[in-house]
């Protein structure tokens, strides 16, 4: 690829570089070498930078994996640009490895920031917690402590096995780096390979031996407890995990709580429990929600059984209606797991708000699908324990001041019971009664059950049964079930809908699909026998209604999507700090005092810093050896203007006489730089668009405030429009009256080298004319699908990694744009020509162009 | 596109070994393996290696120690790093002991392949 270097240098340079032994430094080939390279390294930091910053605000899920990984290959990035400028500089520019060092050092302390690990005692008992206890035991136990201690509530019995124990637990199995190295490796976006990794990283965790100490101390308390509750106790043990339950964030249903545990399996359990933290559902769940899996830490609640007679569900409000001014519970015979596991029927109920709690609603038996226990058919809730169960639900919500979710049993002797309370996730009002929704009513495919989550969707069926039909589940399709068990909860970042034939909005499952904002329907009998797999549907939830193939009518009504889910997020705040240091750019004009290496106080100024000085560097490279100016052509052709074009390395034809002064356009033979000129000249330019009266009078005025606008002011590289090119490589400095545009590319058979970038800035007009033209070439870059960065009237626009025909193409949209942007501003001073502009360039442009918009 | 230049994979996990190996070899390049640094220096020792694509954990050694002494050995070999545990500081340190590139695991082949490829291409660029 690069051929005869040394025979190009020296006519180059018309000097011969080995008999000049005074001239220090190294050779035009390493310099050019290190050139690409930096370019390189330019187009890997800037298209990082966007991602990041993409995933930042699209709410997209990422976990620690993602930060980590691209911090480290942005600033590998950005350290090979400022060698790479070090070497073809020459030793220049020594001090932007302090700058560097600085901010990576910084960098890296917000990577490395871990919640302080928690010390205390490895159990903690039931009546020495609170809500102050919730780095010991998690924030489920630290409110269940809560709601007995403080708001003197009945809970059950036990204690909690702390957080320290847990880290104890895995820091004596020296697991972590290889959990940790197991979850790097995996593609998340593969199930199988999901499921293979969760399962692995468990079985890891429940293999390794518990500590002597810990076993001791579980087993003392148990044996306690046995001392008032009799010996054949069994607990239910509760995991807890620290940051559960927080906000917005529920983690409903991702971790394990087992019932009825004995004192032989007292140990195994306690270590599933652990284990259970890298459970698939748990994985997903903490990507989708911006949790580092090192922030969250299991904390095991063991709480006496209770002998429970009803059990049930309390919403302080709708969890489907903010706007509701009643109490919703929902209760069944026997244990509350059974509510929230989503296969028997509930009796529902609806009370006031206000004390005295009338009732409002009540149905028994509300789903039918599955009958209760046959020894407890036909037991219901009493109309008092319902006023009772109702007081208390106000109670908790003004104790923890928003509205709550509890769960609950009542015992053989008419207790009431609190087994947990947490924050209730709350979703927007349903639109049942829209008149357009009614209008097509008639037209569904299945109706019935209950709103689990809001939300109109449309896709392809996939009816799910088994965890082999689980890993087949595509992306994009509305997940159908029988019964909605917590399972399911892993396919709900991939699922659109879901819809169920049993269950209510208490099952973990609604939770979490009202969490991720993904519409649910349950309890809608015969939905698996009436769809077939692939079927395309609309599913609207909020109607209970399910239209066969899409219907646009019926999801034009969809409610807005749910606001970004990461924001409040632990690992959302960390990136959003770590970006700080990456993407601002305080860099912006090369001519400015400011323009130094101590004044780089982002990644992203280092990276403007170097590529502007390895840009001047490769102009001036000959200067300081001698260059004879000489060696930069003058183009010759019909333009107005005029252009010099230097040769990096092999832009000329090889017939082509350096000896010239001029060159013609047929000897140029550099790719991007031949695409730029064909797009510059394939529309003749109309001269300068007529100026009205005030455009010019804005002229004047900016000329004689602006120094930067006066073409007398100008710096050697803009002094004249130059190319730099070699045959895959271009950079053009066009500074056209008032106008000044970068236009930079480079073509390879290698994707991770290409790219287009264009900056354009300045023009003689007021603010208000520059922003307009600003925001008409934004507008049409974007539809030839450019990322484009703007900041006032400059903008930055830039395409990567894209093969070399689909960059030509753009590159000839730039170099229309070169020549026929650069003064309308003048005219631009109503939104109808800037209309006017934006048809003729578009029609321009599908002629140059043809069929390449985005 | 040059097919035919020699890989050698350092790494000590063998199903990525075996994998990358018959995929790289399918597209026509030529591929031997180590699976830890000792092995690698013998490797490189032949002459064989035009890039090496090297793994930061070994088991008997550090990669980017590897990498040190690799490049202190021989200057001109071409090093990839490749890692399942994304460091600031390994990075930055591997930079400096002159690895041509370094990437993240999982790496798709294509990816792994144009890297591969682009070291191979400068380091043939003379002084």
């Amino acid at each position: 690829m690069i051929k005869d270097i040394f025979h190009k240098f020296s006519e180059w340079f018309r000097f011969d570089l080995q008999r000049d032994s005074s001239v220090p430094g190294i050779s035009f080939a390493q310099c050019y070498k290190g050139f690409r390279a930096l370019l390189t390294a330019n187009n890997n930091a800037l298209e990082l930078m966007a991602e990041m910053e993409q995933t930042l605000t699209a709410g997209r899920p990422f976990g620690m994996a993602f930060v980590r990984g691209n911090c480290t290959a942005l600033s590998v990035n950005v350290y090979k640009m400022i060698l790479s400028l070090q070497e073809i500089s020459n030793g220049k520019y020594m001090s932007l490895s302090d700058s560097f060092k600085q901010i990576t050092d910084e960098l890296e302390t917000i990577l490395l920031h871990k919640p302080v690990s928690p010390t205390g005692a490895f159990i903690l008992p039931m009546d020495q917690i609170d809500r102050q206890s919730i780095d010991l035991v998690g924030e489920k136990m630290a409110n269940l402590g809560e709601i007995r201690n403080k708001v003197g509530l009945k809970t059950p019995e036990g204690f909690v096995i702390t957080s320290t124990a847990s880290e104890h637990y895995m820091i004596a199995s020296n697991l972590q780096d290889e959990i940790n190295r197991r979850l790097k490796t995996m593609d998340d976006d593969n199930l199988e390979e999901l499921y293979k990794t969760s399962s692995s990283i468990q079985q890891l965790i429940i293999n390794a031996t518990l500590p002597e100490e810990l076993e001791i101390q579980i087993m003392l308390q148990y044996r306690k407890l046995q001392e008032t509750a009799g010996h054949d106790l069994l607990v239910s043990m509760r995991s807890s995990a620290l940051g559960e339950d927080s906000g917005n964030v529920s983690f409903a249903g991702q971790y394990r709580t087992q019932l009825n545990v004995g004192e032989d399996f007292l140990i195994q359990t306690y270590k599933e429990i652990v284990a259970g933290k890298y459970r698939s559902q748990a994985i997903v769940y903490r990507l989708q929600r911006g949790f580092r899996h090192q922030d969250v830490i299991m904390c095991v609640g063991c709480l006496v059984m209770v002998d429970a007679v009803m059990s049930g569900v309390t919403y302080s409000r709708s969890p489907t209606n903010r706007r509701s001014e009643w109490i919703e519970i929902n209760a069944v015979a026997g244990l509350a797991s059974q509510v929230v596991a989503g296969n028997v029927s509930t009796d529902y109920f609806r009370i006031s708000r206000e004390a005295p709690y009338h009732i409002l609603l009540k149905k028994t038996n509300v789903l039918g699908t599955i009958n209760a226990a046959a020894d407890s058919a036909g037991l219901t809730l009493s109309d008092s324990q319902a006023n009772e169960l109702a007081e208390i639900a106000i109670r908790l919500e003004q104790h923890f001041g928003e509205p709550q979710d509890i769960e609950w049993s009542i015992d053989r002797n008419g207790a009431i019971i609190i087994l947990q309370s947490r924050p209730l996730g709350l979703t927007t009002a349903p639109t049942i009664g829209d008149p357009a929704v009614a209008l097509k009513e008639n037209t569904y495919l299945l109706t019935g059950g209950v709103t689990a989550s809001n939300g109109i969707a449309s896709g392809p069926v996939a009816i799910v049964r088994s965890n082999v039909d689980m890993l087949h589940f595509p992306k994009g399709a509305i997940l159908v079930v029988v019964h909605p068990f917590p399972e399911w909860a892993t396919l709900l970042n991939r699922a659109v809908a879901v819809v169920s034939e049993t269950g209510q909005v208490a099952t973990h499952l609604a939770t979490v699909a009202r969490e991720f904002g993904v519409p649910a329907v349950f309890g809608m009998a015969g939905a698996t026998k009436r769809l077939t797999n692939g079927e395309t549907i609309t599913v609207d939830a909020t109607a209970c209604r399910i239209y066969a193939g899409r219907r646009q009518d019926i999801l034009d009504h969809a409610a807005e999507p749910l606001p970004n889910l990461m924001i409040d997020s632990p690992i959302y705040k960390l990136l959003k700090k770590a970006m700080a240091l990456i993407t601002p750019l305080n860099l912006t004009d090369p001519a400015s005092l400011y323009f130094n290496p101590a004044a780089c106080k982002t990644l992203h100024d280092l990276t403007r810093f170097c590529h502007e000085k390895a840009v001047v560097e490769m102009f001036s490279f000959g200067s300081r050896y001698g260059f004879d100016e000489k060696s930069a052509k003058q183009l010759i052709g019909e333009m107005p203007f005029q252009w010099w074009v230097i040769d990096l390395d092999d832009g000329f034809s090889p017939d082509f006489n350096k000896k010239e002064k001029y060159i013609p356009i047929s000897s140029i033979v550099s790719l991007p730089m031949l695409a730029i000129w064909e797009g510059m000249t394939a529309i003749p330019w109309e001269g300068p668009p007529p100026v009205s009266l005030s455009g010019f009078g804005s002229i004047i005025f900016q000329s004689t405030r602006n120094r930067n606008i006066d073409p007398a002011v100008r710096s050697t590289l803009t002094a004249k429009n130059y190319f730099l090119v070699s045959k895959n490589f271009c950079n053009v400095n066009v500074r056209l009256g008032y106008h000044f545009s970068l236009v930079e590319a480079h073509m390879s058979e290698f994707l991770t080298e290409n790219y287009v970038s264009f900056q354009f800035r300045g023009g003689a007009a007021d603010e208000w004319r520059k922003l307009l033209r600003v925001n008409l070439i934004k507008d049409i870059l974007s539809n030839f699908g450019f990322r484009i960065d703007q900041k006032a009237d400059g903008l930055t626009a830039r395409i990567e990694k894209r093969p070399a025909a689909f960059l030509l193409e753009r590159l000839k949209v730039i170099g229309y744009l070169l020549m026929h942007t650069r003064q309308i501003d003048m005219v631009m001073g109503d939104q109808g020509m800037v209309e006017h502009y934006r048809e003729k360039i578009m029609n321009d442009l599908r002629g140059i162009a043809p069929g390449k918009e985005e | 596109m040059e097919k035919n230049i020699n890989i050698l994979l350092v790494d000590d996990e063998a199903d990525f070994l075996e994998t990358t190996t018959k995929r790289m070899k399918r597209r026509g390049y030529s591929v031997k393996t180590a699976t830890n640094c000792a092995d690698a220096f013998q490797e490189i020792a032949t002459g064989w290696p035009e890039v090496v694509v090297l793994d930061v954990m070994l088991p008997d050694k550090d990669g980017i120690l590897c990498l040190k002494e690799i490049k202190q050995a021989w200057p001109t070999t071409v090093v990839i790093l490749l890692t399942g545990h994304a460091s600031m500081q390994a990075g930055l340190k591997s930079v400096e002991y002159g690895a041509h590139d370094y990437c993240l695991k999982p790496v798709e082949l294509d990816q792994l392949i144009e890297k591969i490829e682009i070291a191979h291409r400068e380091s043939r660029v003379k002084s």
